[in-house]
C-alpha cells in the first residue's frame, strides 16, 4: 500500500490511525498482529517475510514480542520442512529462507531450522540439460542455464532474489559450505549484469542488456558476503561499484535501506545515504508505515 | 491357384468410416489430453454458443493526438458510447500497466490517461477509487511510481495507490480450468472491488505479440506468492493463463487502452514510440484486445491468447462480432514493427 505523507496512516483491513511515536522499535512493536506476525502494512495479514525481517531487526530487544513471533513462525512450518508465505498458503516456497534465517540463532528451534535448511537444499530451480535448450538460453539471455539457483516456488526457474535469500539462510544455518550454496554462488556470478549489479536474473534479453536494480543487487551482495566470497571477483567489485552509484541517486526508503545494508556488509562507503534515509522516517518511527521496510531500514542503521 | 482378394464397396466404406472415426478420435485425444475431454467439449460448446447467440461486443475508439490534448474529453466520450459497467456507488479499482520505467521507451500507461479515468469515475459517482498495480520485475514499486510521474499525479488527485504484490490475499476459484490450476491467489483489493478497469498500454510483446487489456491483468496476481517476474504462471502456458485471468475475474471489468503513444518492436520494455493517437474502450476485454491488434496491424486470429479466448467463448474476436463506435479504425490504424519472436 502506498501512503501519501499527507494522508493518515491507514490499513486495508481496517482504517485506523496510529499514535505518533519516535523510533522504529516502538513502531514495530505496536504494529505486531495479534497472531504474533507482521504484515507488509499495519493491520495487514501476517506474512512470513516481514515477520522474519522484524525478528532480525529486533534481535533480543523485546523478548515477549519476539517469542510470539517465533511461535507464529514455528506454527507455520509445513510437514515437508518448508514454509509457505502465510497461513493461507499450503505450499512451501521462497519464504522458507526468511524463516530459517530468522530462527537460526534460536536454540529451541534447532530442529525446525535443520528441517527448513534440508527443504532448501533439496530445492533447485528448473534444471536444463537439453543441449538445444541450453544453447537457446545462451543466445536469448546470455546465461548458462545448466547452473541452478533457487526459484520462488517449486517448479519455477531460478531467480536472483530467492537464490540470494536461500544462500543467506543456509549460511545462517551453518551450511555455507553446502554444494547447493556453492552452486548458488556460481549462479549469481553467471547472472551478473556486465555493467555491474544484478536484476531479477536476466542480464540480457535478446540483444538488449537489462539494467540492474538496487534491491536485487543488494540482496545478491549480502548473499555473496555470507558465502564468504572475496571482492576479487569482478561480479562483486562491479556490483559494489554499481550499488554505490545507484544508492547515491536512490529516492525510496526500500532502495536506500537495502543499498546501505549491502554496502555496509562490504565495508563500502554509503555517502549521505543514511542521512537521506533518516529524512524519510515518519513521525511514527516507521518508513512508509510498512513493518517490512521499517525492519530493513532499522537493520541498515546498526 | 492365385486368388486375388478384392474389397467390396461396402467393406471399403466401412473401412473409410472406421479410419475417419479413428483419426477424429486421435485428433481429439491429442488436443484434449492435457485438459480432459470434458473440459475441451465444455469450452468448445460455450464458444460455439457465444458465436451464434451472444450480442455483439461494443468497442469505442477515440482520437487523441497527444497527452497535452483533451484526454479527459476523448475518454469521457468513448466511455459513454461503449456500454461500460455502471460506476455509481461502486468501489472502482484502476489498474494501469506500470511494468517498469525504461528511459525513452513508452512501455507504461501514461499517467494522464489514468488521471482522466479517475475524473471519469468521479463524474460517474464512484464510491471509492484506488489505483493499483503489482509490478513484474521490481519489488519496490515506489521507484517506478516516481519515475513515471504517478507519485505526483496520485498526490495531486489524492488517490490511494495499492501495491497488489503485497496486498492481503484472497483465493480466487478459476472458472475455466485452462491451466490445470483450480485456484489462484489474487490481491484482496481486486476481490473486494465492484469494478476493475484495466488501463493498459497499446504495445507489442515478445511472448504474446501484443500487450493490451488482458496481458495487463498479470499485475493482479501477487508477487509475494508467484515471485518476480511471476514466471511460474508463464510456465503454465501464457494463452491459457491469460484466458484464466480474463474468465475468472471476481468483479465486473472494463478496459481503457492508452494508444495515444503506443510502443512497437521489442516489447514489453524496450520498444520505440508510435504516435497512434488512439484510446480504446470496452467492456469485453477480448474484443478490446482484438481491436488493439487491428490498430497495430496484427491479425487477431494469429495471436494465440486471443484465438484461444474467443474459441472458448470468453469474448469476441471476429470483426463481425464487434460493433465499433466512435473514430474510424482505418484512420487510427498503424503498422507496428513486430516484436522479436521468442519460442
Amino acid at each position: 500500500m502506498f501512503f501519501d505523507p499527507n494522508f493518515p496512516l491507514t490499513t486495508s483491513a481496517g482504517r485506523g490511525t496510529l499514535k505518533p511515536m519516535s523510533n522504529p522499535e516502538t513502531f514495530l512493536l505496536q504494529s505486531q498482529n495479534a497472531d504474533g506476525g507482521w504484515g507488509y502494512r499495519v493491520g495487514g495479514t501476517s506474512f512470513v517475510e516481514p515477520t522474519a525481517a522484524v525478528l532480525l531487526a529486533l534481535r533480543g530487544r523485546n523478548d515477549a514480542a519476539e517469542s510470539r513471533a517465533r511461535a507464529w513462525l514455528l506454527s507455520l512450518q509445513r510437514t515437508d520442512g518448508g514454509w509457505g508465505i502465510a497461513v493461507a498458503d499450503d505450499e512451501s516456497g521462497w519464504m522458507t529462507a526468511w524463516a530459517v534465517r530468522a530462527l537460526a540463532d534460536f536454540a529451541p528451534a534447532r530442529d525446525a531450522v535443520a528441517r527448513g535448511a534440508q527443504w532448501l537444499t533439496a530445492q533447485a530451480g528448473l534444471r536444463v540439460d537439453d543441449p538445444a535448450a541450453l544453447a537457446q538460453a545462451r543466445e536469448l539471455f546470455q546465461i548458462d542455464a545448466a547452473i541452478v539457483g533457487w526459484g520462488w516456488q517449486p517448479g519455477d526457474a531460478s531467480w536472483v532474489h530467492p537464490t540470494a535469500l536461500a544462500i543467506l539462510a543456509l549460511a545462517a544455518a551453518g551450511q555455507s559450505d553446502h554444494a547447493r550454496v556453492r552452486e548458488g554462488v556460481r549462479y549469481l556470478y553467471d547472472r551478473a549484469v556486465s555493467s555491474g549489479g544484478w536484476n531479477i536474473g536476466n542480464p540480457r534479453m535478446l540483444d538488449k542488456p537489462i539494467p540492474a536494480t538496487i534491491q536485487d543487487t543488494a540482496v545478491a551482495l549480502l548473499a555473496l558476503r555470507a558465502a564468504s566470497v572475496t571482492s576479487d571477483a569482478w561480479q562483486v567489485a562491479k556490483g559494489i561499484e554499481y550499488l554505490c552509484d545507484a544508492v547515491a541517486r536512490a529516492q525510496t526508503c526500500a532502495e536506500l535501506a537495502w543499498g546501505i545494508l549491502a554496502l555496509r556488509a562490504w565495508s563500502a562507503d554509503v555517502g549521505d545515504a543514511l542521512a537521506r534515509l533518516d529524512a524519510l522516517q515518519r513521525a511514527d518511527g516507521s518508513w512508509e508505515g510498512n513493518p517490512f521496510v521499517t525492519a530493513i531500514a532499522a537493520q541498515s542503521q546498526t | 491357384m492365385d486368388r486375388k482378394r478384392t474389397l467390396s464397396r461396402r467393406a471399403f466404406l466401412r473401412l473409410a468410416l472406421l479410419s475417419g472415426i479413428a483419426a477424429g478420435a486421435g485428433i481429439i485425444y491429442q488436443r484434449t489430453e492435457s485438459v480432459g475431454l470434458g473440459n475441451y467439449l465444455r469450452w468448445m460448446a460455450r464458444g460455439g454458443a457465444a458465436r451464434f447467440f451472444a450480442p455483439k461486443a461494443r468497442v469505442a475508439l477515440a482520437a487523441c493526438a497527444t497527452y497535452d490534448a483533451d484526454v479527459l474529453g476523448a475518454l469521457r466520450g468513448a466511455w459513454q458510447s461503449a456500454n461500460m459497467p455502471a460506476l455509481r456507488g461502486a468501489r472502482v479499482v484502476l489498474k494501469p500497466n506500470l511494468v517498469d520505467f525504461v528511459s525513452g521507451a513508452p512501455c507504461f500507461t501514461h499517467p494522464r490517461v489514468t488521471q482522466a479515468m479517475i475524473h471519469v469515475a468521479r463524474e460517474l459517482g464512484a464510491r471509492t477509487i484506488v489505483v493499483a498495480e503489482g509490478t513484474t520485475f521490481r519489488r519496490d514499486v515506489r521507484a517506478i511510481l516516481d519515475a513515471t510521474g504517478y507519485s505526483e499525479m496520485l498526490a495531486r488527485e489524492r488517490v490511494e495507490f495499492v501495491d497488489l504484490n503485497y496486498d492481503d490475499l484472497v483465493t480466487m476459484p478459476l472458472a475455466g480450468g485452462y491451466t490445470g490450476l483450480k485456484t489462484l491467489f489474487v490481491a484482496r483489493t481486486i476481490a473486494d472491488a465492484d469494478v476493475l478497469i484495466s488501463i493498459a498500454k497499446l504495445k507489442t510483446h515478445h511472448w504474446t505479440q501484443i500487450s493490451a487489456s488482458i496481458k495487463n491483468l498479470f499485475g493482479i496476481v501477487p508477487g509475494v506468492k508467484y515471485g518476480w517476474p511471476k514466471n511460474t504462471l508463464h510456465i503454465r502456458g501464457i494463452p491459457a493463463f491469460l484466458a484464466e485471468l480474463a474468465d475468472s475475474l471476481p468483479t465486473r471489468a472494463g478496459a481503457v487502452v492508452d494508444g495515444i503513444v503506443g510502443m512497437q518492436g521489442d516489447g514489453p520494455l524496450f520498444g520505440s514510440a508510435v504516435a497512434s493517437g488512439a484510446l480504446v474502450v470496452g467492456a469485453d476485454l477480448v474484443a478490446v484486445d482484438a481491436t488493439c491488434a487491428r490498430l497495430m496491424g496484427f491479425d487477431p486470429a494469429q495471436i494465440d491468447y486471443l484465438n484461444f479466448a474467443a474459441w472458448a467463448g470468453i469474448g469476441a474476436m471476429d470483426a463481425s462480432r464487434i460493433e465499433l463506435v466512435g473514430e474510424s479504425l482505418t484512420r487510427l490504424a498503424r503498422v507496428y514493427a513486430r516484436p522479436p519472436q521468442v519460442e
